[in-house]
């Protein structure tokens, strides 16, 4: 293209620095937000990876238990008695630093002299520190320890210090006998998280006597499967497996009830199963940043094409095709997307850096456990924002591009006519609006349990509104005038008049706003509802007077024996009434059950099991989705039965009736399920059954909390006092108020990263409005101009454009609030329930309208401060000059 | 046409930053209008005669002299004072008529009224039969856009008189018209400003003004000269035509 003709071109832009910066401003917000959630979440499940990868290195199976983990014995049988060579046991546990704030470190015993194929991220080859000394070192003396020397430096530690940690059980001591040093960065994160000892050590720091973690599992791709033809025939398995048959089928023969062996990455897979609601959930909201990101880019563009209408008209006169100017629109567009994406990606690594705590903690809370240091970045992530920060640009940008082709070289258009024109434009909008509208709802219906088209629902619903905004806009003015208009003068009346008469801009600005603030809306109202949901099933659910609390690891025998004695201590204080217990546990689903071929389940392995010590009291603390009768608790107590949370139910599609096969000591076995209730603890589900249902099948774990009902009268702090000499360092009491409000602070902490991001599209509405009304402004530069010539003060003008932006407010806000409503009710109903099976009932708070409303209107407002004061500013004289 | 003084300027100078370079526009420039008297303004493109206009109605202002209108000193005052004297002593007529487009042709004129505060119905009575004399009385409720530029440029002469202030400044007010809808606008001048007294400073091209105007101005070397000798404003309009005083 003509250099000239691009000279004329960037000339303009540099003429208009406010809007140039603007523009590359919401698509450097756009593109921030959704790499940084990218980043943040792929950070964080990347960690899970790294962190199994430190000592699972290449292996390509697992053999992984519920709680109470592998007796030992069955490594030594499948080594030694079944001669599979290439095992290693693991033994890993969290522990804490004593006196420090610093996050968890996960502990690793390993057999340092195992079979070196692993390639486990601490057998650093060339580590002087991994030599076959040093490693002796740490078989032979107990309680040594490897640790990173980031860490060491960290701590302010030197070889031969002792690390003094907290456990489940107590503070530990272990000498530091050597320092690992990564080799590259992914080594890095990990090992800053990683204690290394031998078994040993860490079964007795962990109290794991005689049990194992896991096994890691390498088969070699290439052992010719017919070792033992008969094994692969009799259990016919998928091509890609066929391989590994033979040596798979004799570990599986030879695994426990609780014990199951998996593929190395299909724990990564299931993790990122689990957290995929949540992840889509994350990334919807940063696509709505993205949204409004596309309205701010659209007005900008639309403003420097009607700004250059004249300058257009002149370029088509003297010969310039259509094409040329829709090339020369699309290649402006062009470098605003790469630079406003750059800056971006530079953004969105700084976000992605305080959203990783966020989610991660959010992760922590409600999935797994996670240690984060640091942001993972990688090209593809990087890639993926740069081509969704340019494919929006260049969309929003289309509209004006064409526009800019449509301007006739004979006749420039005037303003009057362009605005009639927008106002065919806008009832053609409307109606394809109400297309919009009724597509959302259609997708919100016949989408079945798919989270994705669920939020492309919302998405879809919320364009349609957009479209509408500025119909609904010009209705609301009308109706204003009508009202006010003969009431007031020409001043008051002239704020209405600008935003009608100039729909082109003001309709795109409100319509930005109005999606932020009903996003807003919606999501307060569900958080809302959500929080009272919560907080009646917490109070509902806490029946006793104090709950004990005993964390950590689950073992059979001497530990299980513990928490017996403590509970039978707890039975015998004298203000005591009554006992209840929960131990929540995992257990392995049989492998022929209802779920094998239904995906997740199946793959998943384990299910989580709550197994419950009931009384007449604890038991009006479950909230049944149906009704029940008496006979449901004896049939919970007696038979093979369980109930399921809600969560459960809807994932796993399981009705009362239904049997539920769960892999027990003694074999498969099927259970009933009774009934169905309501629980808010996580997103994935659970199974409850009677303690003594599981105590017939599995082997006492103890307990994960006591529920104390106190006699009548008693004397609860009292109480507490006694029970908290019985317990130790972990355990804790706490009264029914104290859980309910720890709880809740969970429940808020969940919410701290949909909350941040809510804010975040806020503000990038924010700087749409501001940058719509500052291009409106400059456009009428020379109409102000007039108005100060006939005699309207600064100050008259600065109230004249304030008012008329804190009416786009008004507007923006009043639209906001029923589409807030809808998009609330479609998180509920819709999104929430396919993404964590979750039902809450929807509770109104008329506090959140007027909050929406306001933020509307004070964000409008204040953003049309600025624009008002510069142009009160500008002197009439030049005002009138400019075109 | 009274003797006294309608506006005094003395010693009037006036420059501009452009590019790096500073270009004077008025230098030392003086000139005395009485009341109800008639000026016309001549000179080149860009010789500063708007600049002049902005200067006497208080919309710019000089590097230093005086502009003295009805005895207000109006280089003394601050842009708000300039600003409230304008409402009240100022009617403007802009080439390119200027009217507010988001008003219709009514509220156009009782918007000047409003900022004095004159906002009875008399007022609206007011505006209705100045509408009614320039034609327009249909078009109270029309907005600017629907009009013919002969009938913007008589609202604009409407809301520059509506609300009788002492000195009207017209700023080329045919130069986008057609030669009839230019005289018919004159004819307005005549009829509505230098009858009723007011006096009128206005910049035009149009050789028939000039019979009309007391007194003939060019701008030139900075300051204001005769051009009562006509050469200069034929050589203007391009017309050919000698120029009576």
């Amino acid at each position: 293209m003509s250099s000239v003709l691009n000279r004329a071109s960037r000339n303009f832009l540099w003429r208009h620095p406010w809007q140039l910066a603007l523009a590359i401003v919401g698509i450097a917000l756009g593109v921030a937000v959704v790499i940084s959630i990218d980043l943040a979440m792929e950070s964080s499940l990347s960690a899970f990876d790294q962190a199994g990868k430190a000592f699972s290195g290449v292996a390509t199976h697992r053999i992984i238990a519920g709680d109470g983990g592998l007796d030992e014995k069955l490594y030594r049988r499948l080594r030694v008695d079944e001669g599979i060579q290439k095992l290693s046991p693991v033994v890993n546990g969290y522990v804490f630093m004593s006196k420090q704030t610093d996050a968890g470190f996960n502990l690793i015993g390993i057999d340092p002299f195992v079979e070196k194929s692993f390639q486990s991220i601490w057998q650093i080859r060339k580590n002087k520190n991994t030599s076959a000394g040093l490693l002796t070192r740490l078989v032979t003396e107990l309680n040594t320890a490897l640790i990173s020397e980031q860490t060491a430096s960290r701590l302010g530690l030197n070889i031969e210090d002792d690390l003094t940690i907290d456990t489940d059980h107590g503070e530990r001591r272990l000498k530091i006998i050597g320092l690992l040093s990564p080799n590259n960065a992914v080594s890095e994160q990990v090992l800053s998280r990683l204690i290394v000892t031998d078994i040993a050590t860490a079964q007795e720091v962990l109290e794991m006597f005689g049990r194992l973690s896991s096994i890691e599992v390498l088969i070699d791709k290439y052992q010719p499967a017919a070792y033992t033809p008969s094994l692969a025939i009799a259990a016919p398995v998928p091509d890609r497996l066929a391989a590994y048959t033979p040596s798979l089928e004799i570990i599986r023969k030879a695994l426990p009830g609780n014990a199951l062996l998996v593929e190395a990455e299909s724990q990564s897979q299931a993790m990122r199963e689990m957290t995929r609601a949540f992840s889509i959930n994350l990334k919807a909201l940063g696509l709505l940043s993205l949204l409004v990101g596309m309205f701010l880019i659209y007005n900008t563009m639309t403003f420097l094409v009607m700004q250059r209408r004249r300058l257009i008209g002149s370029l088509r006169s003297i010969g310039v095709t259509r094409r040329q100017i829709f090339k020369l629109i699309i290649g402006e567009a062009l470098l605003l997307a790469t630079i406003g994406t750059l800056i971006g990606i530079v953004l969105g690594i700084a976000l992605g850096q305080g959203l990783l705590y966020l989610i991660s903690g959010t992760i922590n809370a409600i999935y797994f456990r996670i240690d984060v240091a640091s942001l993972t970045i990688t090209p593809l992530q990087i890639g993926k924002g740069a081509l969704l920060g340019i494919t929006a640009t260049l969309l929003a940008v289309l509209p004006p591009a064409f526009e800019a082709t449509r301007i006739s070289p004979v006749t420039v258009l005037v303003r009057s006519q362009l605005e009639s024109g927008i106002r065919r434009l806008i009832k053609a909008a409307n109606l394809i609006s109400g297309v919009f509208i009724l597509g959302g709802m259609a997708l919100a219906l016949w989408s079945g349990k798919s989270i994705a088209l669920g939020l492309a629902s919302i998405f879809v619903l919320l364009f349609g509104f957009a479209m509408m905004t500025p119909a609904l806009t010009l209705m609301f003015m009308k109706l204003i005038e009508r009202v006010f208009g003969r009431l007031s003068g020409i001043l008051v009346r002239l704020p209405v008049r600008m935003v009608s008469a100039e729909i082109s801009r003001t309709g795109v600005a409100i319509a930005a706003l109005m999606i932020a603030v009903s996003a807003t809306i919606g999501m307060d109202l569900m958080i809302g509802s959500f929080r009272q949901t919560v907080a009646d099933w917490v109070q509902t659910s806490l029946r006793a007077d104090l709950y004990v609390s005993l964390p950590g690891e689950k073992m059979p025998d001497a530990r299980a024996e513990q928490d017996q004695r403590l509970k039978a201590k707890l039975a015998e204080l004298q203000d005591v009434k009554m006992l209840s217990s929960v131990l929540h546990t995992n257990t392995a689903i049989a492998r022929d059950g209802v779920y094998a071929e239904a995906g997740a389940a199946a793959e998943n392995n384990f299910t989580k099991v709550s197994v419950f010590e009931l009384n007449e009291k604890s038991r009006p603390g479950f909230i049944f989705k149906h009704k029940t009768d008496n006979e449901l608790w004896d049939r919970f107590e007696q038979q093979q039965t369980v109930i399921v949370t809600e969560p459960y139910a809807y994932h796993q599609g399981v009705k009362i009736g239904d049997k539920i096969r769960l892999q027990t000591d003694q074999g498969s076995e099927p259970f009933e399920v009774l009934g169905i209730y309501a629980d808010y603890s996580g997103d994935q589900g659970h199974l409850a059954m009677s303690r003594r249902n599981y105590r017939h099948y599995w082997p006492d774990l103890g307990y994960s909390g006591i529920g104390v009902y106190a006699k009548d009268g008693v004397d609860l702090q009292q109480l507490e006092n006694q029970i908290n000499k019985l317990l130790t360092g972990q355990q804790s009491v706490q009264s029914d108020q104290a859980l309910y409000k720890a709880s809740m602070a969970v429940f808020e902490q969940t919410f701290t990263i949909t909350e941040t991001l809510r804010w975040l599209s806020a503000a990038i509405a924010f700087v749409g409005v501001f940058s719509a009304l500052m291009a409106l402004q400059f456009e009428r530069t020379r109409q102000l101009g007039i108005l100060r010539a006939i005699g309207i003060t600064s100050g008259q003008l600065t109230v004249l454009i304030t008012g008329e932006t804190a009416l786009m407010g008004l507007v923006a806000g009043l639209i906001a609030v029923p589409v807030g409503y809808i998009v609330a009710y479609m998180l509920i109903f819709v999104i929430y329930q396919r993404s964590f099976g979750w039902t809450m009932a929807f509770h109104f708070n008329p506090g959140v309208i007027y909050q929406g409303l306001a933020l509307a209107l004070i964000a409008a407002t204040l953003a049309g401060i600025l624009p008002a004061l510069k142009m009160a500013q500008t002197k009439p004289a030049e005002a009138l000059r400019s075109e | 046409m009274s003797t006294e003084a309608a506006i005094t300027i003395q010693r009037l100078s006036k420059s501009y930053q452009e590019s790096g370079q500073r270009h004077q526009i008025f230098k030392d420039l003086n000139l005395q209008v009485s009341i109800g008297e008639f000026i016309v303004l001549l000179g080149r493109s860009g010789s500063g005669k708007s600049t002049f206009l902005n200067l006497v109605s208080g919309i710019d202002q000089p590097d230093s002299g005086e502009i003295i209108i009805n005895g207000i000193q109006l280089t003394g005052l601050s842009e708000h004072d300039r600003t409230l004297f304008r409402r009240h002593h100022i009617g403007f007529v802009f080439q390119a008529y200027n009217l507010i487009s988001t008003l219709t042709v009514g509220e156009n004129l009782l918007l000047p009224l409003e900022l004095i505060k004159r906002t009875s119905r008399q007022e609206r009575d007011t505006v209705a039969k100045l509408l009614d004399q320039l034609d327009l009385a249909d078009r109270f409720d029309t907005y600017p856009d629907r009009l013919s530029g002969g009938e913007q440029q008589r609202v604009a002469i409407a809301r520059a008189l509506v609300h009788d202030p002492d000195v009207i400044l017209a700023d080329e007010p045919t130069g986008n018209l057609d030669l009839d809808t230019g005289q018919q606008v004159l004819a307005l001048f005549d009829t509505l400003v230098k009858n009723a007294g007011k006096t009128l400073i206005m910049v035009t091209h149009s050789p028939e003004v000039l019979g009309k105007a007391d007194r003939v101005f060019s701008i030139r070397n900075k300051s204001l000269a005769d051009a009562r000798d006509g050469v200069y404003a034929a050589s203007l309009s391009g017309t050919g035509a000698a120029v009576e005083g």
